[in-house]
């Protein structure tokens, strides 16, 4: 894609943005790189995963603690996650909208927006409310990528 | 005139624990419109006073004492919107020379037929009871001449016949809140948070808008330790609700608040600060086998805990909920509780309506944040929302705002 952030324009800019990533691997082969940080947006301290493979979406996943399962909640027991139910990836943007291609910076995008869904995921906990906006659908992408 | 810089205070918004306590400290306090209705009743009350006949010309003063004249009323015991308001009556003349039974007596007899639902004499103050839930207590006091101003003594009367057990008792409220207030005085960013919280809440208010919180704006609490104590004394009345007897002091609490009382320092740190104070207190008393004894620190004969407590086993109760009050934040201060969990924690602690209340609050408005792309985050991943985004802005540039984003996705 024309215009596309190279995979060590991304590196340099999780590094100045987010120190408390760590990079835990790069394949210059596959274009594929994972960070893992710590943050604590509201109440709890989270370990996330971000995994990233050059021109598709990236991957966010909650390494620690495991998310709380609320079944009987009309979001679904986790709303706004991609499958599998048992380790799920959050689903931050709607591809439908192309708010995100591989010109944008994950540093300013899918970080301030996993933050964004563990606050509205603790408030979730709280209220039994999604409180974020958004909705629920099935993935289809135009990139044949899966998010 | 600006407060100085030192006595900012901080905007309990700014901290999710301190947010979510802050909520819960608005939910449970006499909201503003009540406040200028007991405004009100407290003005025709006492000119109702004034104008009967057996007390003309000897209403010395009449005046808010406890809760109402420092902003820390809350609802009633074991109630979400039950208000007890209270009110000193200073007499003198005949007064001076009569049986306390007998004042008490008369003061019901001024009200009996007064618009309100019920008129009752209790031991030491004549209630009166209005129909939306609000409590006025007017207590009788006799001024002891030669002391400090407004000290003197108030009434004890079980009734319903004179007793060798009825007395007066040393007080010195009106001393006592010049002192609380001394020791807290207001902090002004603390203050304009809650005013902003409350106008966004109650959009009549909004006409009164101003840049600084005037001094005279009564029904908003304008420093820490005075919303530190709201949250105390709500934890205080949700762990005794299903008791009969008498509970720890309002007034004592409030003793502990001014003590603990220091500028700056953040919600949850405060609340942890004023109940360490009291657990010390108490664990000292009970090493030594005494009763805790808390005085009016400028009216030494003017006992805040003359019925409470009234055993030892009573006041380790009370060190032994306030143990589980300050465990409770610590945990959720380093996070270590889900948020379901610390849910579960507050309505124990807070009552069930006003912390659910205090969480939708939260959710809405952080959750609109989000959708409309407002808030922004520091280093550590931590949520900085618009009322702070400003003044963070100055002090860390790095913080980063999110942009517009659809959260899609399916519910698993």
């Amino acid at each position: 894609m024309a215009g596309a952030l190279s995979l060590d324009e991304q590196r340099g800019a999780m590094k100045a943005t987010w120190p408390k990533f760590n990079e835990r691997g790069i394949d210059r082969q596959t274009q594929e790189i994972r960070w893992i940080g710590k943050c604590r947006p509201q109440f709890v301290t989270y370990t996330l995963e971000i995994r990233y493979q050059l021109l598709k979406y990236p991957k966010v996943r909650v390494l620690t603690p495991e998310l709380v399962r609320m079944p009987d909640n009309p979001e679904g027991a986790i709303p706004h996650v991609y499958p599998p139910a048992d380790d799920p990836t959050l689903c931050l943007f709607d591809p439908a909208q192309h708010q995100w291609d591989p010109t944008m910076y994950i540093a300013t995008t899918t970080v301030p927006w996993s933050y964004d869904w563990l606050a509205c995921y603790e408030l979730w906990l709280m209220t039994g409310r999604w409180t974020g906006g958004g909705r629920h659908g099935s993935l289809v992408t135009n990139n044949g990528a899966e998010a | 005139m600006n407060a100085p810089l030192f006595f900012q205070g901080r905007n309990p918004f700014d901290d999710p624990v301190d947010r979510i306590l802050a909520e819960i400290a608005m939910s449970s306090q006499l909201p503003p419109g009540l406040h200028n209705k007991a405004t009100q009743r407290f003005k025709a009350v006492r000119e109702h006073l004034e104008a009967d006949a057996r007390f003309e010309g000897d209403v010395e003063h009449f005046y808010p004492q406890g809760s109402m004249a420092i902003d820390a009323t809350i609802s009633t015991r074991g109630t979400d919107n039950e208000y007890d308001l209270d009110f000193i009556t200073q007499l003198g003349g005949r007064f001076r020379s009569m049986q306390p039974l007998a004042i008490l007596k008369e003061i019901e007899d001024a009200y009996r037929n007064y618009p309100v639902q019920k008129v009752a004499r209790q031991t030491r103050c004549v209630t009166l009871y209005y129909a939306d839930n609000m409590h006025l207590d007017i207590t009788p006091a006799l001024r002891a001449y030669g002391r400090l101003d407004r000290e003197g003594w108030i009434t004890h009367a079980k009734g319903p016949n004179a007793s060798t057990d009825d007395h007066l008792v040393d007080m010195n409220a009106y001393g006592f809140i010049a002192w609380y207030r001394e020791r807290t005085p207001t902090e002004q960013r603390l203050a304009k948070a809650m005013r902003d919280h409350w106008l966004a809440m109650d959009k009549a208010l909004q006409a009164a808008e101003v840049d600084e919180v005037p001094e005279q704006c009564n029904f908003i609490v304008k420093n820490t330790a005075t919303l530190a104590l709201q949250l105390l004394k709500r934890f205080r009345n949700i762990g005794y609700a299903n008791y009969s007897g008498r509970i720890p002091p309002s007034v004592m609490l409030s003793y502990y608040a001014g003590m603990a009382a220091q500028p700056d320092m953040s919600l949850s740190d405060m609340m942890i600060r004023q109940t360490t104070w009291i657990i010390g207190d108490i664990e000292q008393a009970s090493r030594y086998g005494r009763l805790l004894h808390v005085a009016n620190p400028i009216c030494e004969r003017d006992v805040f805990t003359d019925r409470w407590p009234t055993s030892i086993a009573q006041q380790n109760e009370f060190a032994k909920m306030l143990k589980d009050l300050v465990a409770g934040i610590q945990a959720a201060k380093r996070g270590d509780m889900a948020p379901n969990k610390l849910m579960d924690w507050l309505r124990h602690g807070f009552g069930d309506r006003v912390v659910t209340l205090a969480a939708d609050r939260m959710a809405d408005e952080i959750g609109g944040s989000v959708e409309r792309a407002e808030q922004g985050y520091g280093r550590r991943g931590g949520i900085i929302l618009p009322s702070a985004a400003s003044i963070a802005a100055v002090a860390a540039p790095s913080i980063v705002r999110a942009q517009p984003h659809t959260f899609f996705g399916e519910k698993i």
